[in-house]
């Protein structure tokens, strides 16, 4: 790592201030991603300012079908909030399927979701569950927020406060894991809203968190795995790496998706 | 740049140190504090070599700031045991013959003893599952499952 | 044997003798000694292409960065630049003129401390002019040494004899080492031209002599020491010399203490691994399963220099029959050279590879013929005279097969489970099982034949407690606690007698490696044969001064028996000191019978067998291709154990590594040399949740060596591994299942669920068409 200059924020507009004041500054949100990325030179920011000392942005609060989760809320947290698993246990099942504990006990759901890494489960969480990000300037819909590989809707200075889930009818997620990292080389969440409009978002797959909007138009006609029967993904846009090839990943999409819609019961 | 001054609190003592924004925890107790139990395989937060407790949450020493420590309290191997008295955990490796170079030990120690305070009373798999963030590459695990679910089984008879 | 009082025998299950040390974490790595007042730090700057002659090294921002105290390149080595295990003169330092291998060093940076070392080392500028690069062995075309041939009978002719034949080609992958304590050494210049230098390796006397030879001193000069490493398995046998040279290097050219400790990146991108292969087989059999001809070449990509690649390619034919004699065989090695990092000793060291291509000609006979594949093997094991002979005319005199397999048949309940197995696929589910029952046989002894000799040296102290130190060093395995428990079974100590000190080429001189599973049977005897001659003298002196027969003379739980009197061991020393009796010896071994012509491809290059069989069931989800070990069951043979619980720990490490060598454990190289694995995130080696939760392991305890060896002892380190051919077989029985067993499914190691997934589809294609 290089030497940077180090602050603990107090509060969200301090954080903002801060980063605005820094010539180069990053925001650390548990720095899972952050200190590997500073370790090997892939950033070299001048300021790093750590939220984890912010008042009031971590916590999970259920009112009435809405799970709101605060940006600086462990993923371990998530994994076992009783109030999580009564409301939207997909989610809660989302978080305990990350990392490993050490890295769940430290990385947060707004530092995973700004990072947006192509194979992380919570991007695939939001969007398949239609959440909506808060920042401290707006309120951005899921959908909208992943823009590209590592890029988001944010712009300069701007902060994830927290994400706001519906709770679906029911929904599960699938995954099937880098067995090294335990990201997702493909990961698949279904949900169905009590209006019967159905979500199937995929991550590890592509470049980014996508919809497989025909296997939802197949689902909200008949929501069983047969539905999907020979349905997979095209493998043109997906990706292909030392991990997995793309035939294999449009193969598991299909499979993940079944299975997923199998454990939605 | 100046050196940051940080007070904490290490395995129930008060500790102040010294350190640059750039040294990780795992930096700090190896170099600054000879506390060198605590080990490093990796330092990219895959094989939990480094695995500590901040208010005792299971981290990677690797993947903390050094700075982060401020106002916290951190465990390491060197306070497992209660002066000359093992933690019953420690002795069940021992019993069991849980380790074979060793250097993955500490890690694994940390680890179950997070997972016991979590959970009292985990299945193999549960346990299988949580240690999964440590690697060892000397034993293939079983005699590491069987001290500790033999441990858990031991302090939920003394409790 | 006597009482319980006394714990130092052979054949108990003592702890590791360090392992208090470790629970609490006091026990010191390399990296954990405490640093000397202005200790440096090296960083190492490799190379960032495959193959290429390098036009400019330009170094100045490196040496302008901060805490930069200098830097090393190839022009600052006083002697040879050279590395090579075997003195090939093809491994250098630093790559001079031209780089072989993406990853190679070219220079090294010294500074104040590791961080500013490793940053500086970033910023070399060098202009390179890029030359053909050969990555994968199909594209080799050059061998790194003379290519071995074993052969007996004449192989065409029998082939062509056969009523059955067929051909096929399997590919196995390498394996990173990930021992978890990286590579590490750090070196204080001494007095004159002397340097010492603490190093985690498995061979302290090369270490010294690689030193000495870069820095143009005598061996004399250089003393190298090793307590403990954190893990090895061949990976720090030559791969250590690389870090101790440039440590011992910079200290001298910088007088001050100097460490190097690549990270985890750097120590995966420029060190050795396991050799990938590929073996093309050729094999005739009849109806019955008997193999009657095998005609195969081991083909294995060795990396940019020879290393160990000779000696590796030649155990892989050594062990290319496993279990099975072949009444006419020809066994072809192609050791070629790639642009790729050289590749070196790894648990196994050859043997893994060609038992793997010996159990899949079982397999594909198997399924060729119809039969269980326990049919075919039991068919085919060594038998007596005239189904005894190997393929390189050593007669196989000491199997233990037969028993050992109708155990564990028994123990796994490996019938009844078959059925089971069968039964669960024929119900036709996603998830598939498999069953898998593999033998071992592995032969024990370098086949270097100069390298099976070791050397000892014991202290008595007028106290009575016992300094022990030997050329074997300790990775893990137990090798110190049991050579500990030879000399106290000698004296009839207590094992808390008997010091256990750091290896050290300034105590026991010109040792070999630590390697080769021989590390006890080789330390052992020495131990024993030191400890003996004290032991010698003793009784002689004893004899005399109380006027009795030597044969009155006997040790027993800490005391002496002498005629009638009964003394302590300590009071008896102490008499013997007084008298000017010596009370320390060096005790030297070397394995008797053994002999190799390699040229001739014939001789006795294994002084005994070692022998194990295994168990595997796994479960297969034939729409993903994951799977999952379900239960292992394992009966080894260690001979009369040197110490059970060690040895069963050996067994399940070995087992465990293998596993993870045919199964996630997979290298990739891009197609311009870059290895893309080189962290954990990327190269997964098992972890607790991939193991079989069931996981029976036993000694075969009415086993003895047929040898006189260590406490009638045999090797544990390596034949485990040698089991995880049983997870590839369990993974293939249940993807044929998919097709009603009809062809063998070739599966090649490591089995991933892609490649699981692709035989699957292709025998469903192979079974419509």
């Amino acid at each position: 790592m290089h030497n940077f200059t180090y602050h603990a924020a107090n509060s969200v507009a301090d954080a903002a201030a801060k980063v605005a004041d820094g010539e180069d500054a990053v925001l650390m949100a548990g720095g899972m991603t952050l200190l590997p990325t500073l370790k090997q030179r892939l950033a070299q920011p001048s300021d790093i300012i750590d939220l984890a000392g912010v008042a009031g942005l971590s916590g999970i609060r259920v009112e009435g079908g809405t799970v709101t989760v605060g940006a600086m809320t462990t993923h371990d947290t998530v994994a076992n909030s009783s109030e999580v698993a009564a409301a939207i246990p997909a989610l809660a099942a989302v978080a305990g399927h990350i990392g490993d504990p050490q890295v769940r006990n430290r990385g947060t759901i707004g530092g995973s979701i700004a990072n947006n890494d192509p194979a992380a489960d919570y991007p695939a969480a939001l969007v398949g569950l239609g959440a909506t990000v808060c920042t401290n300037r707006r309120e951005i819909a899921a959908g909208d927020f992943f823009t590209s590989m590592f890029e988001t809707a944010l712009d300069e200075g701007e902060i994830v406060t927290s994400v706001r889930f519906p709770a679906p009818e029911t929904a599960a997620y699938m995954k099937f894991p880098n067995p090294a990292s335990r990201y997702a080389i493909v990961g698949v969440f279904v949900a169905r809203t009590t209006g019967g409009s159905v979500r199937v978002a995929v991550t590890g797959a592509a470049g980014c968190v996508y919809r497989e909007t025909a296997m939802e138009t197949a689902l909200e006609g008949d929501f069983s795995p047969a539905a999907l029967d020979g349905m997979t993904a095209s493998a043109d846009d997906l990706n292909e790496d030392i991990h997995a090839s793309a035939e294999y990943r449009a193969h598991l999409v299909g499979v993940m998706a079944r299975r997923a819609v199998a454990a939605c019961g | 740049m100046a050196k940051h001054h940080i007070s904490t609190t290490i395995n129930g003592e008060p500790v102040e140190f010294l350190c640059n924004t750039e040294q990780t925890m795992l930096d700090v107790l190896r170099d600054e504090l000879h506390l060198t139990g605590t080990k490093e395989g990796c330092a990219t937060g895959d094989c939990g070599a480094c695995s500590i407790t901040v208010d005792g949450r299971l981290v990677c020493a690797c993947l903390m700031l050094g700075v982060e420590a401020e106002g916290h309290a951190v465990e390491t191997i060197e306070g497992m045991a209660d002066g000359d008295k093992l933690h019953p955990l420690q002795q069940k490796f021992l019993e069991y013959a849980a380790l074979q170079c060793g250097i993955c030990t500490p890690g694994f120690l940390i680890a179950s003893k997070a997972l016991l305070e979590h959970n009292p009373d985990p299945t193999e798999e549960e346990a299988r599952y949580w240690l999964a963030g440590n690697l060892c590459r000397c034993t293939g695990y079983d005699k590491i499952i069987r001290a500790v679910l033999d441990t858990a089984a031991d302090m939920r008879g003394a409790s | 044997m006597t009482g319980p009082a006394l714990r130092g025998h052979m054949h108990h299950s003592y702890r590791h003798d360090s392992a208090a040390k470790h629970v609490t974490g006091r026990a010191a790595y390399a990296d954990d000694i405490v640093e000397p007042a202005g200790m440096l730090h090296a960083y190492l700057g490799l190379s960032t292409v495959a193959h290429a002659d390098i036009l400019e090294l330009d170094l100045t921002e490196v040496r302008n960065a901060p805490g930069v105290v200098g830097v090393l390149t190839a022009a600052d080595i006083p002697g040879e630049n050279d590395i090579s295990p075997t003195g090939a003169g093809d491994d250098p330092v630093f790559a001079d003129r031209t780089v072989s291998f993406h990853g190679q060093p070219i220079f090294a940076v010294i500074a104040g401390t590791r961080a500013e070392a490793r940053h500086a080392a970033r910023l070399a500028r060098v202009a390179y002019e890029p030359r053909q690069a050969v990555i994968g062995t199909e594209d080799a075309v050059e061998t790194v040494s003379e290519p071995l041939t074993l052969a007996r009978g004449n192989v065409e002719a029998a082939l062509a004899a056969a009523p059955r034949r067929l051909q096929g080609t399997l590919r196995v992958g390498g394996q990173d080492h990930f021992y978890l304590e990286g590579h590490i050494a750090f070196a204080l210049p001494g007095e004159d031209d002397e340097v010492r230098v603490v190093s985690s390796t498995q061979h302290p006397s090369e270490v010294q002599h690689i030193v000495a030879h870069v820095l143009e001193i005598p061996s004399s000069a250089v003393t190298v020491n090793v307590r403990r490493m954190g893990g090895a398995f061949g990976g720090k046998e030559s791969q250590s010399n690389l870090f101790a040279a440039v440590a011992a290097l910079a200290a001298r050219k910088f007088g001050q203490a100097v460490k190097l400790r690549p990270d985890r990146d750097d120590d995966m991108t420029a060190t050795g691994k396991r050799h990938d292969f590929r073996v093309d087989y050729d094999v005739g059999f009849d109806d019955k399963g008997h193999i009657l001809a095998v005609d195969s070449v081991l083909t294995a990509r060795c990396g940019f220099s020879v290393d160990l690649s000779s000696a590796v390619s030649d155990r892989a034919l050594f062990h290319a029959d496993n279990a099975y004699f072949f009444p006419a065989v020809r066994l072809r090695s192609r050791p070629m050279r790639t642009n790729t990092v050289s590749n070196t000793a790894f648990r196994g060291f050859g043997a893994p590879q060609g038992v793997m291509a010996a159990e899949r000609i079982i397999e594909e006979v198997a399924y060729c013929t119809g039969m269980s594949p326990l049919d075919v093997r039991k068919a085919n094991f060594y038998g007596g005279p005239g189904r005894d002979m190997t393929p390189y005319h050593q007669p196989v005199e000491d199997n233990i097969l037969v028993r050992l397999v109708a155990e564990i048949e028994e123990r796994a309940d490996y019938e009844s489970r078959c059925r089971a197995v069968l039964d669960f696929n024929a119900r036709g589910g996603v998830l598939r099982r498999g069953l898998a029952l593999t033998p071992v046989k592995f032969g024990v002894s370098f086949t270097a034949t100069w390298m099976n000799q070791a050397g000892a040296l014991v202290h008595v102290y007028r106290d009575g407690s016992i300094h022990l130190n030997h050329g074997g060093t300790e990775m893990g395995q137990g090798l110190f606690i049991k050579v500990a428990s030879v000399v106290a079974d000698c004296f009839q100590v207590d094992l808390d007698c008997v010091r256990i000190t750091a290896t050290s080429t300034g105590k026991v001189p010109n040792t070999s490696a630590t390697a080769a599973s021989t590390g006890s049977d080789l330390n052992g005897m020495a131990a024993f044969e030191a400890s003996e001659e004290i032991k010698r003298r003793l009784v002689a002196f004893a004899a005399e001064h109380w006027r009795v027969e030597p044969d009155r003379v006997t040790f027993e739980a800490g005391r002496v028996r002498i005629g009638n009197r009964d003394i302590a061991f300590a009071e008896l020393v102490e008499a013997a000191y007084l008298a000017r009796v010596q009370l320390s010896a060096t005790g030297f071994y070397r394995t008797p019978e053994i002999h190799w012509d390699r040229a001739a491809g014939r001789g006795k290059p294994f002084y005994y067998f070692a022998y194990s069989a295994g168990v595997t069931e796994v479960e297969v989800d034939t729409l993903t291709g994951e799977y999952r070990v379900l239960r292992v069951d394992i009966l080894h043979d260690a001979g009369r154990s040197l110490n059970p619980a060690i040895d069963r720990g050996q067994v399940e490490g070995g087992f465990i590594q293998g596993m993870g060598w045919v199964t996630t454990e997979e290298l990739w190289w891009d197609d311009e040399g870059r290895l893309r694995t080189h962290a954990p995130s990327t190269y997964k080696i098992p972890l607790a949740s991939d193991c079989p939760p069931v996981f029976n392991v036993h000694l075969a305890d009415w086993s003895e060596n047929a040898k006189p060896t260590i406490g009638r002892s045999k090797a544990i380190g390596e034949p485990p591994l040698l089991l995880c051919a049983s997870v590839v077989e369990a993974l293939s029985m249940a993807v044929a299942s998919t097709a009603g067993y009809r062809s063998c499914p070739r599966l090649d190691a490591p089995a991933t669920p892609e490649r699981l997934l692709l035989a699957i589809e292709r025998l469903k294609r192979e079974g419509d068409g």
